[in-house]
């Protein structure tokens, strides 16, 4: 397994979409659709993403075709930018590598009334208040114990379920993705080796690519719904990147134990072992569903406990309480999850398993699953791009629900692997360099900041331009980071 | 003898050995090496043993490293010393770490899990050699 360029078949079909086609493999069911420019076509094909957009389309049951974003970079079984929907009623199936292992990892984006004036004379003082505080990087515990009935109480109720402990309000819970629950969690078949893994790590954050980022509206270009959801020039905000810490990542680990020889029972065969996969409708299926809820309510809780250590440190700092600075959350939105939604194909409406490895849900305006205040403007996208170029708050636009199973891309995707960044960083300091362009940066590891520098990613500008050109989402804010928290 | 190797979101880890037991032992280095800049740095102050199970060796190593991850993580022990006996089903392993100590010990990254993508396990005219990509 080497990261050789992709070398298959590869169709033009307008200058934002490329089709793989069916015929490329047999095994295929349908289509892949990559959707990029010319711009970014060679860093698409410049390793074995491609050829994993090709392999999904093996998963029984898929529908339409095997999709990836314009973020799409190299992952493990399906491609990091992935989106695969599967009907049930045809034998579809669910597969965990199609969530990932870091179930319900997710963007939210909170705002303040400070504005970069405000923050700028005192931003080093409050980015290292923020790196002291936020539970960050390898072996690091949170605030929050929760004992085995305290966790699965948090599993079945998702954030709700924090509003009785005075960490969440309300207004909290009605911007977020799903409400901060997915109906149907079943704790009892999450594991206790993923319930220890759990117990302390429920407000941390954790390394690799997660972050805690204070950021500054740059520009705006959608006034109207930037004004809906509270966003005007220079104001700052803080954006949360983390997901389901170690309990997500076992209950992955364990239901592809449990799908060990699962595909062959059920006669599927798989081009690679990590898209193991069962029926939705077969208790194995069910077994990797139930647990799987109960892994996104947690992330939704580890999210909101990390928002909520945030307000803290800014009454903390300031020395007001966070509801006087309007600390509100703008959105909270899930990128590696399935989902069962409804959606048109081939003109008739199903019940299909929506599968994002790395995608975001991006209903337009109108649709019944869009909190009440974005009815008329569609349901915020949350863009993190990178610590020193920009992130980007986009909207659902009908687009979606035509062409991408109602998704959107998740971020800038990456460009360099790990080890060229950090060869790349050699010799560099990555945060005086990020300081001398008025960011500051706080990490655990100079090679987590090495792995993780703005020139390892693609650029996310090209990236939101190929969403919004193919009616997917559209911009609202570009968001340009002051301060970067990482593990 | 272990490496590292490219890959676009995560981190390979490619193994040789000429020993089975050599190979189970090398991969648990290679692991640590993810997990810190300075893996030179464990030193062998307590043991703890472990009991695999498992007759297919890409699923015996698979599940070797997890067990070591999930140990670490919920022990907070790293360790630097792996003595192996192989048998018919499966193997026993007694290791030599240390407790985490940040000070000391410079994380490099949080290994998520072990994936089955591009898992391989291989015996060589030279021995053995394992391929496979751990989550960052």
């Amino acid at each position: 397994m080497t990261n050789q360029p992709f070398g298959g078949q590869l169709e033009k079909l307008s200058d934002f979409c490329w089709r793989i086609p069916k015929s490329y493999k047999p095994g295929m069911r349908v289509d892949g659709l990559i959707y990029t420019s010319e711009e970014m076509l060679q860093q698409v094909i410049g390793d074995q993403a491609p050829e994993q957009v090709a392999n999904v389309a093996f998963l029984p049951g898929i529908q339409m075709a095997s999709l990836a974003m314009p973020d799409i970079h190299w992952g493990y079984g399906f491609s990091i930018g992935g989106v695969c929907a599967t009907d049930p009623d045809e034998g579809g199936v669910i597969s965990p590598g199609g969530v990932g292992y870091d179930i319900n990892c997710g963007v939210r984006l909170l705002r303040t009334n400070l504005f970069y004036r405000d923050v700028k004379p005192v931003l080093t003082q409050l980015i290292d208040e923020l790196f002291n505080k936020i539970p960050a990087g390898v072996g690091k515990e949170g605030p929050y114990t929760f004992n085995p009935t305290e966790l699965k109480q948090l599993m079945g109720s998702g954030s709700p379920w924090l509003i009785e402990k005075g960490l969440a309000t309300q207004a909290d819970i009605d911007h977020t993705e799903a409400f901060g629950c997915l109906e149907g969690a079943e704790p009892e078949r999450v594991s206790e080796r993923a319930l220890e893994r759990g117990k302390k790590q429920c407000g941390t954050l954790g390394s690799g690519n997660h972050f805690l980022e204070v950021q500054v509206v740059d520009a705006i270009f959608d006034a109207e719904a930037a004004a809906v959801m509270g966003l005007e020039k220079d104001m700052v905000c803080v954006m949360i990147h983390s997901g389901s810490r170690g309990l997500g990542y076992q209950v992955c680990d364990d239901a592809l134990k449990l799908l060990r020889g699962v595909p062959e029972k059920y006669g599927i065969e798989l081009p690679d072992r990590q898209l193991a996969c069962a029926p939705v409708n077969s208790p194995e299926g069910e077994h990797y569903l139930g647990a799987m809820r109960a892994a996104a309510n947690y992330a939704w809780c580890n999210r909101q406990l990390l928002m909520w250590q945030a307000r803290e440190c800014f009454a903390r700092f300031f020395g007001k309480p966070w509801e006087q600075m309007q600390m509100s959350l703008i959105y909270d939105v899930a990128h590696n999850i399935a989902k069962l939604e409804k959606h048109r194909v081939d003109g008739t409406e199903k019940k299909v398993w929506v599968h994002r490895k790395g995608a975001t849900r991006a209903f337009p305006p109108g649709h019944s699953d869009v909190p009440p205040m974005y009815q008329k403007i569609g349901q915020p996208v949350l863009i993190p791009g990178d610590m020193g170029r920009a992130s980007w708050v986009l909207v659902g636009q009908p687009g979606s629900m035509e062409r991408s199973f109602g998704t959107t891309c998740h971020g800038a995707g990456r460009a360099m692997s790990r080890r060229a960044a950090v060869r790349h960083a050699k010799g560099r300091r990555i945060d005086e360099e990020l300081k001398q362009k008025g960011i500051i940066a706080r990490a655990r590891s100079w090679k987590g900041l090495a792995e993780e520098q703005p020139e390892a990613y693609k650029d996310v500008n090209l990236v939101v331009d190929v969403v919004q050109q193919a009616g997917i989402s559209k911009k609202v804010a570009r968001m340009r980071p002051i301060g970067v928290v990482k593990g | 003898m272990y490496e590292l190797f490219e890959h676009t979101a995560d981190l390979g880890i490619r193994v040789k050995s000429s020993t089975l037991n050599g190979l189970f032992s090398d991969a648990a280095c290679a692991l640590f090496a993810a997990v810190l800049d300075n893996p030179e740095s464990i030193e062998a102050e307590q043991t703890v043993e472990f009991e695999l199970e498992g007759t297919q060796t890409d699923y015996l190593l698979f599940d070797w490293l997890n067990e070591l991850l999930y140990y670490f993580e919920t022990k907070h022990v790293l360790f630097s010393e792996f003595s192996i006996e192989v048998s018919a089903g499966g193997f026993k392993a007694v290791c030599r770490g240390e407790s985490l100590n940040l000070e000391k010990h410079h994380a490099a990254h949080e290994v998520k899990a072990i994936t089955y993508h591009g898992l391989k396990v291989e015996q060589t005219e030279q021995g053995w050699q394992a391929e496979l990509i751990v989550d960052i």
